[in-house]
């Protein structure tokens, strides 16, 4: 609590997180300091919700609280000892307290007693929730100043402050260039704003920014967090969706100023409108954002009343700021929201012609055609192009060592080739008590118990250096059941599943050994998930796995496993080979076998097939020049699949070939899902305590009354629905607009509560503000680019956002706007800076979701390998962030404190945590920023110095000061000293990101600068809004 | 190393566990320091600068001061496990009266099919002093019969697998509210520990599950981001970006590091942004865990016994029991909540293979880290917490006397099991009716088991409350929930 000696008896009390003056004189406002204590503290028992009632008592109404109770009334106008209300508050007696202790609600405090007392010694007058009454526009306090500055600045004088200085041009260049495109500005665009003194100068910029090509993009970020816009459906399916023309459509639609209201006409209702254009029914996909949940035993109809209640509910958040879930399961407990007024407003939503399906079934659909296709396609075309001459000239110089090599091998298998070795056990273990031991030959026999199912396990030094394959012989004998393959009652065996792992002398941690692929000779010819196919010896699931029965049990049979990767094996390492024999019924253990490996690579550990080396050794040949060439293709295929460049030549083809495959699929129609209503509408009834299929009454469409009265044949459909909210009466949508637009510029709203302009939320900083910039947006036609040029040229945006101690003590979240707004950016805003600023930034509108780059596995873990992230190749890769893939199960990974797109969101988070650090400091998007600018500074200035300044300029659009470009200097130094010593570290160090970027000219200064240009990315200056 | 292992050797095991919170500051992998923890943030969105927990906590004394969640996600069965029903036999066969199923929902799995009796595919025997029922799959945990309390009447009111598991973390089926672990993580933050307070293990697996493991589960929801939990990865990176690019060396990130702190401390001097301090801290925390986290993860220095204790899979990074050492480890450092998540528990058919293999997951090494938190005095303060989101059906999926049958989902009763931190050990709560179908005999909802929960760690459910969007939440939601008095020591 603070107190100004200005005022005598004034107190300026932190409530709820609200600045409220309090002046002994001034009349309390019931709206602002007597509603927000009786909702927190009263109406949960005495509110709108008639289940939760106490004593027939609401103070949510003036007639009851005043009313004759037994001669008795709540609140007596005038009369504190009269006023129970006080009385009860006041009271010592626990049982008499109000609130009660037992109910979880605090006691008032002396400040709130204090406004409670002077509102009734004033006579009690009564009033509605400031929100739910009409933004009026009183005009601003001082004439002739930008209103904005008036409001606020009388604010402030009221107490004692004044608005800030101007910030530094450098600096609202960039801040201006962020908020109004999310990017950074170039270094000419800098040093033209700076230089021009002129007072046209501000202005022009906003003009110029307004009309960048990213205004609309930045626009749609906002947008796309409070539409839970997303590319997959969540939920367990989390199927691919392709609603991306959608986020297109909401670009143009910013881009070009559509108005407000006529945005939310179509989003609500573009289908129902008179001779529709295909964009305006993808408008309404906004209402099919939501999570779709095809979980296998699910009732379709429960998922479809979730998704129209998310409709209800975004529409509550979005337009009206209000928390009209809280009306789901009974009515509202502070707003004046009842539970069947929610059912009425689902009534809008529930006769989409849909049925609750996900993933390709989540009818209805449009099909449309996108025209940003063909860049992207090209585009894609490019990097295809641009990579296959340097997969072919790694081709023709791996040849060529070929020839090499050849000559070699022809040489040395001429005395013979063993193309397996078998394994001599030092440890053959089972876990139920099978006997196994093993012969010269490597064949090993069970004997003794035969358990229903057993783990066998063998450990072993391979003999060999390397590792690449592995091949298990499972062979008939005499000791066998009819003299089949194994002792159980059928002679057949199942293997469930067989593992690898490495072990190392002296350490008791086993690493796993990914194996690949598995071939054998026979198998029983099954479908589905069943016992026969060795392939399913790899997958840990005992479900499935490997047989031979049906074919003859008496001859021996054979299966080749491929490990992932080559395997180095030192001499204090060992293999631990696992066969599983976990089937249901069991009684299928392999009676005896054999276990050996190779280090032929390649196509030699994929088939059964002799190995190359092997026919090359049986074709007794002296000279290359012999070999036949049949044989001669088989020994190049397996010689180049071991060729590391050559294999990362083809990869990189590859993934670019992937790529313009899938961008080709993007050229048809796709389908997005939208709105349209069935035939027949659906009954809407109450849902009792909100649960799906608990039918109360039958209700029909209408809007609550509290907001806006409408009768029920005026508002019918959806667009009338969305006429309703962006109606000039609605005394919630345009405020709410304001709220976030003011919150997007400043960091924070006038409303800190975006979500929530309901009795639980906080009141206005600036309410006449508030209306009035509302007032304007709907007398200007909605024009949001009018409001933003309004807000970006008041001087309370443009002030400096330096703060100093005591200024801080006094408003800590800058309340009163006595400074410039200081905040994180967004993190999808950093990552497009570095983009921007490293002058990689594809600056492409629109199109097919592109990937980012984010750390491998991260989609493999969660959906064990149902979906893979293969970050997007070439100019694709430079996308803004808008058209990153998002995959609802797992964001990505790259961003922090997003929203979530699981629900709709409209409040920033802004938490600062290591992760985020680690993310800055590691993320390859970054990294490649870093290469890129550490290179391109190098190629325009000899001197070391001026490296270092256009580096710093670049990223943080100014010139550093000396004891700023000190820290550079060193910094360069030292990482120069060691890469020059070390120019290998230097090499590694490129490795990563787009092969197109990796080749570079002065290793060492590009390493060293790029360490330097990392270390600018993530200073505090440059991935804040300042 | 700022563990309690070092406090009880020098002090004995009574003083460890009453102090440790307050002694291990400033000491090596602590530097991890306050966990991943932001500090406060611009005015928007955020609370005050809480790293100690509320102010208002404990309500009262606290049995438990850490919880390990073994979570076993798509649904064991009860009826192989634990809620031994000999009586079945009986009815092998036979459709489930209409008076036993009262109406349940089935999942449209097998809503068209005759609800025929599966009887168990297990043999149970009686194990401990306790003389509890344990299926034969299970052989370990016979050997901790008498050191848990097996709670048969636990109840959600979820069938599919997301919003159950939604449900049994974080008390509301629709995700966006704060898993259990945030909220203790938020409650009671951790004074001086050295890690985050919450973190979270996932068992590498083979096989794809159908139940992908969503990172809401453990999710701050409206909760400040900073009481989330930290998923380690069973990668060589553990967590997201914390290794540095190949071809840094340390020594050219600390110059980075401390080129940021320096220019950040200019930028302080000139804007005055307190922020920037926060920024520079959370830099040099993200320096220290890129060493700490490894450490911790690097399970080498473990003795050999420690492995035959948890089984041959604890060998296996990544495997369940490798992540039960883990979660000892974790506790030893103080760490507030740990989560492990074992799936593929949702066995619809094959029961007696598929079930078997995640039995033998799990077994030996859950059995184990009782063991051994009880062998290392840790039990009396950590609770452990054994289950899964729902319990399966009694009737056969597929054909009842068939191999191949399954179970289908079932959430009108489960069986869980708990142990340690003033849980009533060798104690069975709650009884089901004959058929395993209803709990009939102290049901405990899903709620209820927050509230407990809760509870042990000295938190009244009903006053813990947060406020968002103008509502206060709590972890137990708007119906009446118990604390389960009768489990408690």
């Amino acid at each position: 609590m603070f107190r100004y000696s200005r005022w005598s008896l004034s107190l300026l009390l932190s409530y709820g997180g609200l600045i409220a003056e309090i002046r002994a004189d001034a009349p309390v406002s019931f709206s602002r300091d007597v509603l927000p204590i009786l909702s927190d503290r009263c109406f949960k028992c005495h509110g709108p919700d008639a289940t939760q009632r106490q004593a027939e008592l609401r103070l949510d109404l003036r007639e009851s609280a005043t009313a004759d109770r037994d001669g008795r009334a709540a609140i007596v106008p005038r009369d504190l000892t009269a006023s129970q209300l006080m009385v009860r508050i006041r009271s010592a007696d626990p049982d008499l307290r109000m609130p009660p202790p037992d109910s979880q609600r605090k006691r008032l405090s002396p400040v709130e007693m204090a406004i409670l007392q002077r509102w009734i010694e004033q006579g009690a007058p009564w009033g509605r929730h400031w929100s739910f009454e009409r933004p009026t526009r009183r005009s601003p306090p001082v004439a002739n100043a930008h209103p904005i500055d008036a409001y606020v600045r009388a604010r402030l004088s009221r107490e004692g402050l004044r608005i800030a200085a101007g910030a530094a041009k450098h600096t609202l260049v960039r801040r201006l260039s962020f908020d109004l495109t999310g990017l950074p500005p170039t270094r000419d665009e800098v040093e033209a704003f700076v230089t021009d003194d002129s007072p046209r100068a501000y202005p022009a910029l906003v003009d110029r920014l307004l009309a960048s090509p990213h205004y609309g993009e930045r626009m749609a970020m906002w947008w796309l967090d409070a539409a839970r816009y997303s590319d997959t459906d969540g939920y367990q399916g989390d199927g691919t969706r392709s609603n991306w023309p959608w986020r297109d459509w909401v670009v143009q639609a910013f881009q070009g100023n559509m108005p407000f209201d006529q945005f939310t006409i179509e989003q609500f209702a573009g289908d129902l409108l008179p001779d529709a254009t295909s964009d305006q029914i993808l408008a309404t996909c906004f209402h099919r954002n939501h999570m779709t949940n095809g979980e296998g035993g699910r009732d379709p109809e429960e998922s479809r009343i979730d998704y129209v209640i998310d409709r209800v509910n975004t529409t509550g958040t979005v337009w009206l700021g209000l928390t009209l879930g809280c009306a789901q399961c009974h009515a509202h407990k502070f707003d004046p929201i009842s539970q069947r007024e929610y059912y009425r407003l689902f009534a809008f939503f529930n006769s989409i012609d849909e049925d609750g399906k996900a993933g390709g079934g989540a009818k209805p659909y449009l099909a449309y055609r996108s025209p940003f296709v063909a860049r992207a396609v090209e585009e894609a075309q490019g990097v295809v192009a641009g990579r296959r001459p340097l997969a072919d000239a790694t081709r023709l110089r791996a040849e060529a060592e070929f020839e090499v090599w050849l000559e070699e091998v022809v040489a040395a298998v001429r005395g013979g080739f063993q193309p397996w070795h078998a394994l001599q056990a030092r440890l053959l273990e089972t876990v139920e008590g099978t006997a196994l031991t093993q012969q010269a030959d490597g064949t090993v026999q069970a004997s003794g118990p035969d358990p229903r199912q057993d783990d066998y396990r063998l450990t072993a030094a391979p003999g060999v250096r390397r590792v690449t394959g592995l091949r298990l012989e499972v062979f008939p004998h005499k000791s066998h059941t009819d003299g089949k393959l194994a002792r159980g009652a059928s002679g057949e065996f199942i293997l469930t599943d067989v593992k690898l792992q490495l072990r190392t002398k002296g350490r008791s941690q086993l690493r796993d050994i990914e194996l690949s692929s598995a071939v054998a000779d026979a198998e029983k010819d099954v479908g589905g998930r069943n016992y026969g196919k060795v392939q399913g010896t790899l997958d840990d699931d005992p479900r499935n796995g490997w047989t031979t029965a049906s074919h003859d049990p008496r001859q021996s049979h054979v299966a080749v496993f491929a490990l992932d990767a080559p395997l180095q094996v030192d001499d204090d390492q060992e293999l631990v080979f696992t066969m599983l024999h976990r089937s249901t019924v069991g009684d299928a253990n392999v009676g005896r076998f054999r276990v050996s490996v190779t280090d032929q690579a390649g196509p030699a550990v994929r088939s059964l097939a002799a190995m190359p080396l092997e026919e090359l050794s049986g074709a007794k040949v002296t000279d290359a020049g012999q070999v036949s060439t049949g044989l001669r293709g088989r020994l190049l295929d397996q010689f180049l699949s071991d060729h590391a460049a050559h294999q990362q030549a083809q990869r990189e083809l590859a993934r670019a070939q992937r790529q313009l495959t899938e961008v080709k699929r993007a050229v048809a129609a796709q389908r997005v899902m939208v709105l349209s209503e069935r035939g027949t509408a659906r009954r809407t009834f109450v849902l009792q305590r909100g649960v799906w299929n608990s039918h109360g009454v039958e209700v029909r469409r209408g809007v609550p009354a509290a907001i806006l009265r409408r009768p029920a044949e005026a508002v019918a459909s959806r667009s009338d629905l969305a006429r309703w909210l962006v109606s000039p009466e609605n005394p919630l949508t345009a405020r709410v607009v304001v709220n976030q637009l003011w919150q997007m510029l400043f960091g924070a709203g006038l409303v800190r509560t975006p979500e929530d302009f309901g009795l639980q939320g906080e009141f206005p900083t600036h309410p006449d503000l508030l209306d009035w910039l509302a007032v304007e947006l709907m007398e200007q036609d909605w024009n949001l680019k009018h409001l933003l040029r309004l807000m970006v040229t008041s001087r309370t945006y443009r002030q400096d956002s330096r703060v100093t101690p005591g200024l801080l003590e006094r408003d800590p979240e800058n309340r009163l706007w006595g400074r410039g707004a200081r905040f994180r950016l967004p993190s999808w805003m950093i990552r497009d800076s570095a983009l921007r600023s490293s002058g990689l930034l594809n600056p492409a509108v629109g199109g097919p979701p592109v990937m980012p780059y984010q750390p491998n596995g991260v989609w493999a873990e969660m959906f064990m390998g149902r979906f893979r992230y293969q970050p997007s190749q070439g100019a694709a890769q430079y996308r803004r962030t808008l058209y990153a893939f998002w995959r609802r199960s797992a964001a990505p990974t790259f961003l922090f404190d997003s929203a979530q797109r699981r629900v709709c969101e409209v409040r920033p988070r802004q938490t600062n945590t290591p992760l985020h650090a680690l993310t800055l400091l590691n993320d390859l998007s970054i990294l490649e920023a870093s290469r890129a600018l550490a290179r391109t500074v190098i190629g325009q200035r000899p001197e070391p110095e001026q490296r270092l300044r256009l580096l710093f300029h670049a990223i943080l659009s100014r010139s550093p000061s000396d004891s700023e470009l000190k820290v550079l200097v060193r910094e360069v130094s030292r990482a120069r000293r060691y890469y020059a010593q070390s120019v290998d570290s230097a090499q590694q160090l490129m490795e990563f990101g787009q092969p197109e970027q990796r080749h570079s000219e002065q290793v060492i200064e590009v390493a060293a600068h790029l360490v330097v240009a990392s270390m600018l990315f993530n200073l505090d200056e440059a991935i804040t809004h300042e | 190393m700022s563990n309690r292992l070092d406090d009880r050797t020098a002090d004995g095991t009574a003083i460890a566990r009453r102090h440790f919170l307050r002694r291990c500051s400033g000491l090596s992998l602590g530097t991890i320091a306050l966990g991943l923890l932001e500090d406060r943030t611009s005015a928007v969105g955020v609370d005050s600068p809480v790293a100690i927990g509320r102010p208002d906590l404990p309500h009262h004394e606290p049995r438990a001061k850490n919880v390990i969640f073994l979570t076993q996600s798509g649904g064991p069965s009860q009826i192989e496990l634990f809620d031994h029903k000999p009586g079945l036999s009986k009815w092998a066969g036979q459709e489930l009266p209409a008076s036993v199923r009262q109406g349940q929902r089935l999942t449209t799995m097998t809503a068209s099919q005759k609800q025929l009796i599966m009887p168990a595919r297990t043999q149970f025997g009686r194990y401990g002093e306790s003389g509890a029922t344990i299926g034969e799959w299970l052989p370990y945990h016979a050997r901790i019969a008498d050191d848990v309390c097996f709670v048969k009447s636990m109840v959600t009111d979820q069938i599919n697998h997301a919003p159950a598991m939604t449900k049994f973390l974080t008390g509301h089926q629709i995700p966006g509210r704060p898993s259990l672990g945030a909220w203790a993580s938020y409650g009671l933050g951790s004074e001086n520990s050295n890690l985050p307070d919450y973190l979270v293990l996932l068992s590498k697996m083979k096989r794809s599950s159908d139940q992908p493991l969503y990172d809401h589960y453990w999710g701050s929801g409206f909760l400040p981001s900073r009481y989330q939990g930290v998923k380690l990865r069973s990668a060589h990176d553990p967590v997201l970006y914390l290794r540095d690019p190949r071809g840094l060396p340390r020594n050219l990130r600390r110059g980075m590091l401390d080129g940021i702190r320096e220019i950040n401390q200019m930028r302080f001097e000139q804007t005055g942004d307190p922020e920037i301090q926060t920024r520079i801290r959370q830099y040099e925390m993200a320096w220290r865990m890129q060493s700490s986290i490894p450490e911790l993860t690097d399970l080498s220095d473990e003795p050999e016994a420690t492995f035959e204790q948890y089984g041959p899979d604890s060998r296996r990074p990544g495997s369940y029991a490798a992540n039960c050492v883990l979660a000892r480890r974790l506790i030893e450092r103080g760490v507030r909540f740990v989560q492990l998540f074992h799936p593929d528990w949702d066995h619809h058919s094959r029961l007696s293979s598929w079930c078997v293999a995640r039995c033998r997951d799990t077994d030996q090494a859950s059995a184990a880290l009782v063991q051994d938190l009880k062998q290392r005095g840790l039990l009396d303060e950590t609770l452990v917490l054994w289950g899964g989101e729902f319990g399966r059906g009694v009737a056969g999926q597929g054909k009842w006397d068939s191999p191949d049958g399954g179970r289908d989902h079932h959430p009108r009763c489960f069986t869980m099991w708990m142990a340690g931190g003033g849980m009533r050990p060798g104690m069975t709560y709650g009884a089901t009716d004959p058929f395993s179908y209803n709990a009939v005999e102290d049901p405990v909802h899903v709620r209820d088991l927050h509230a407990t929960i809760l509870h042990l760690l000295g938190i009244d459910h009903r006053r813990f409350t947060y406020r968002f969007q103008g509502l206060d939440f709590r972890l137990t939601g708007v119906e009446e929930s118990r604390v389960i008095r009768e489990i408690i020591r």
